[in-house]
């Protein structure tokens, strides 16, 4: 058998039920007795409630904040300084924060008729001034989202790091920019969703959910709803994407399972697209002021950045809103050798829905802001964009590096990503044709962004965000059955990263069993080891470390029992392709199965009283995390009439250390990078001037389709991770970071001729339009 | 209303009410879940199917509307020797993520290698511009088709 472990492009063992629509998603499961939940969502975005009136034939089957005694509020805390802690009503009490917060929820055997009863419900509102656009709403005098703060701040901080006054001084050239990345939701296929029931039998609460962290869940579903956990089972069966959007405690979760409890039927809750597109969490809406100091050469000496983040009416739990903003300091330094640093960070309430951590979190705005400005670093001093990237870049050799903002950089040869990409994207041959022009009067330019993204950092990192939940020892527990094949049994979730297969690489790796008699389960909370769960870019390298681990673990207890029905010593053996290889013979697994489970009495007298079950725990050290890198290229063509941007080529050189199975790494590099290319030009959820949602549908809405990419070219370098587990690294997100700025700087790049930049995403025909008419160029 | 129709070769005889969508007549009352739901409204081609042959965004089209036609879902491809082939090309391009979009995308792929055995890429992409993926970025699926797409001209004498 060739190798099924790491570094084999092992067909998924996922798909099968995939392709022949037998993937279960929670929408899929019918109970008997289910009522489906619609709820009654406010159209305003700031008002008091004066009166809820339900119709008296509907009284038990509509439930309003007055049914919800005991249950929530939501309260996502952050021990950070200054933290201002939000109360989210599980349906809204006396005031609604956003449109689509909701007020009511009304149960029915069809979704159709809860609907209709939903509208059946009056409410009166008395509307208040929204604060809408958090730089406003940061304003003194701005309508308070809650009347009990004195302003909209939930969190602030401040960052001089370095020998920043003196960096400030010294420089030849400060290059200044403004910067703004829109509001977007996350847009999974499948919607959230929640369906709760009560088990007599177990005396248990059940909640199947689209969720990326069951345990998280279940542990704040217990806490918001005053039950012990041990009362509580979250299964998340197939979930249809998640991209960091299906991490936290949902209101409306939270309203099934109390009803659930209370009525003792099932209550399914199923989102639909208006509601995600316009209730939901949304992400990414930054406010960047950023600064650069660099000498004559363009080597950068300080950052200087000051970031708003809009969060939103409220703080999930458990990430809060701040989770964001209070990143961006520490990402600043990117993948460069910057000697300081100045930051202030902001994260700012709003009538607005809540904001979630979306794939690569505060990276994609940080790189954003960040990178343009190295390219108008390099413009202003007239030098190519890239080479002013390589000269600033942490170099291998300075490797493990620590960045002035203390993260520790493991292992990478930054600048051989750019000249890679340099030569992928044949930067000669675009600037040759720049020189000769286009014969349609359409603009070509190129643009480079380069990031590196922190992955599967563990408690000494988390513990220092603040947040409610940190991640410790990630575990595994691994058992042979009685017929000598494997099951893993993990706390993490998987959600179209393949991990029921490159899990079961690693135990082939280890063992060589061959990864289709591998089974890796999940998704419930009383079949799986407690975990903080997916998210992070972690599920890999903390997973697969404690699979490793766990199977290592498992090797000696099978060299102990093969060895001894091969009548060999335990030193005289090896595994190998699923055997117990011995001096004059082997034996299957299939055998030493049998013998622990079926006849012990062929098992040695100092046996390890664990069996063939192995539970164990993984932890990189040091734990700051490991971190993955890439440069990107992007080259676009801009209709300076139209103001339309059309990509030509896409290029991507990644570093995630040793690849588990490189056709997944490049599915997650290509899906993420089609994401970025998304916040780069096409989406933008947006609110009117009272917080009025504008886009609900997919057709206001827009994802990247088919055409709107081309054929993404991809390369990978390998740089092991010095610290992890076969040197792997996390790699999830890190596509969707770097897109919105390569995107931008290729348009800058072709606008350079007219002396005209673009600052903000999306970048749609009207944004370069109007760049171009306030540079009198249009 | 009434309606009689062919459900994946099977006839079938409901009661349905009017305003009930395809989509969820074929999930809820025939437990056919493999046809996804997500826009409802036409644009993302989660739940796309076959009525007589041809491509249908289900979650738009009512019930009634099937009413004598030949409604094939991704559960009735079982026995169909292209679909056999679109579907082991998707798992070796790795044209799937989190399966969830796969089922309209299948339904699809099928069509362009069947309508356009000798579609070209853009072309390819052009046919995917009513399916939308979250997960794959494209690439995989366009590879996946224009592989089936080969390998069923080979097969042709």
């Amino acid at each position: 058998m060739a190798s099924q472990g790491i570094g084999a492009s092992v067909l998924r063992n996922e798909d099968e039920r995939f392709l022949h629509g037998r993937g279960q998603y929670v929408a899929d499961i019918t109970l008997p007795g289910t009522w489906n939940a619609a709820f009654l969502r406010s159209p305003i975005a700031h008002a008091r409630i004066k009166s809820i009136t339900i119709p008296d034939d509907l009284k038990g089957r509509v439930f309003t904040a007055a049914d919800m005694t005991g249950v929530g509020p939501i309260v996502g805390i952050s021990s950070l300084p200054g933290f201002r802690v939000s109360e989210y009503p599980v349906l809204a009490t006396k005031k609604v924060r956003f449109v689509g917060e909701p007020i009511a929820v009304a149960l029915a055997p069809e979704r159709a008729e809860a609907e209709d009863m939903i509208e059946r419900i009056a409410v009166e509102f008395d509307p208040l001034p929204a604060a809408v656009e958090c730089l406003d709403a940061r304003k003194s005098g701005a309508p308070l989202v809650h009347e009990q703060w004195p302003d909209n701040i939930v969190h602030q901080a401040e960052f001089k790091l370095g020998p920043f006054d003196e960096m400030v001084k010294k420089a030849a050239h400060k290059v200044t920019r403004q910067f703004r990345i829109s509001r977007q939701a996350v847009m999974p296929m499948e919607s959230r969703a929640a369906l709760a029931h009560y088990d007599a039998r177990q005396d248990e609460l059940v909640v199947y959910a689209s969720h990326q962290t069951p345990h998280l869940l279940a542990t704040g579903l217990a806490k918001f709803l005053g039950m012990s956990q041990r009362r509580v089972r979250v299964i998340s069966p197939d979930v249809g994407g998640g991209f960091g959007l299906k991490i936290f405690v949902e209101a409306e979760a939270l309203v099934a399972a109390s009803l659930a409890m209370r009525l003792r039927r099932p209550i399914r809750w199923i989102e639909d697209n208006l509601e995600h597109l316009t209730a939901d969490a949304n992400c990414r809406e930054h406010r960047h002021t950023l600064t650069a100091y660099a000498d004559n050469q363009g080597k950068f000496l300080a950052f200087d950045l000051d970031v708003v983040v809009d969060g939103g009416a409220y703080s999930i739990y458990p990430w809060t809103s701040c989770v964001e903003a209070a990143q961006c300091a520490g990402i600043l330094t990117a993948a460069y050798d910057l000697p300081s640093i100045h930051a202030k960070l902001a994260t700012i309430a709003t009538n607005k829905p809540p904001i979630c951590v979306y794939r690569g979190v505060a990276r994609p705005g940080v790189c954003f802001s960040g990178e343009l400005i190295v390219d108008a670093v390099a413009r202003a001093i007239g030098r190519e964009p890239y080479q002013v990237r390589i000269d600033n870049m942490v170099r291998p050799e300075q490797m493990p590096y620590s960045t002035i903002t203390n993260k520790l950089y493991d292992s990478g040869d930054y600048p051989e990503s750019v000249r890679q990409a340099v030569k992928l994207a044949d930067v000669d041959g675009i600037r040759a044709r720049q020189r000769r022009g286009e014969t349609d009067g359409t603009l070509i330019g190129v643009g480079f962004a380069s990031y590196t993204e922190q992955t599967a950092h563990g408690t000494s990192v988390l513990s220092k965000w603040g947040v409610e939940l940190v991640p410790g020892y990630e575990m595994a527990t691994v058992r042979m059955t009685p017929d000598g094949d494997l099951v893993i049994e993990v706390g993490i979730h998987s959600h179209g990263q393949g991990m029921e297969t490159t899990l079961a690489q690693i135990a082939s790796e280890v063992l060589g069993v061959d990864p289709k008699r591998v089974k890796v389960k999940f998704g419930d909370t009383a079949m799986s080891p407690y975990s903080t769960g997916t998210y992070a870019s972690r599920s890999i390298v903390m997973a697969g470390g404690a699979v490793a681990t766990a199977c290592r673990t498992l090797a000696k207890r099978i060299a102990v029992i093969g060895a001894h029905l091969l009548q060999a010593k335990a030193d005289d053996v090896r595994i190998e392709n699923a055997q117990v290889i011995g001096p004059k013979g082997q034996v299957d697994f299939s055998a030493l199965g049998r013998a622990w489970y079926l006849h012990p009495e062929d098992l040695p007298p100092a046996v390890d009283r664990g069996g063939l079950t192995v539970t164990e725990g993984y932890r990189p050290n040091p734990d700051s995390g490991t971190f993955s890198y890439a440069t990107h290229a992007a080259v676009v063509s801009v209709d300076p009439d139209l103001g339309t941007v059309k990509l030509i080529d896409y290029v991507v050189v990644e570093d995630c250390g040793r690849r588990v199975n490189p056709m997944v790494v490049d599915g997650q590099v290509l899906g993420g990078t089609v994401q970025g290319i998304g916040t780069a030009l096409y989406e933008e959820a947006l609110y009117g001037p009272n917080g009025e949602a504008l886009t609900g549908t997919l057709a206001d809405y827009m994802i990247p389709g088919a055409t709107e990419v081309p054929d993404i070219k991809l390369a990978h370098m390998t740089t092991l991770s010095p610290w992890t587990e076969f040197g792997i690294k996390g790699m999830g997100e890190g596509g969707a970071i770097a897109p919105p700025a390569a995107i931008a700087n290729a348009v800058n790049d072709a606008l350079r001729v007219l002396g005209v930049e673009i600052a903000e995403t999306p970048i749609t025909p009207r944004r370069v339009l109007a760049a171009l008419a306030a540079a009198g160029k249009l | 209303m009434k309606v009689t129709l062919t459900l994946n070769g099977r006839p079938i005889e409901a009661d349905v009410e009017a305003r009930k969508s395809l989509a969820d007549f074929i999930r809820e009352r025939e437990g056919l879940t493999g046809t996804h739901i997500t826009c409802e409204q036409g644009v993302c081609g989660a739940c796309t199917i076959l009525v007589d042959g041809r491509p249908v965004r289900s979650c738009i089209a009512l019930a009634v509307t099937a009413d004598r036609r030949d409604v094939r879902t991704v559960e009735g491809f079982d026995d169909d020797p292209v679909m056999a082939v679109v579907r082991r090309c998707f798992s070796e391009c790795h044209a799937l993520q989190c399966g969830y979009c796969t089922p309209g995308m299948l339904v699809t792929a099928r069509d362009i290698v069947t309508r356009l055995p000798n579609a070209d890429r853009a072309r390819i992409r052009l046919e995917l511009s009513g399916n939308l993926c979250r997960c794959t970025g494209y690439l995989g699926i366009v590879n996946a088709i224009e592989k089936a797409a080969s390998e069923i001209r080979a097969r042709r004498p």
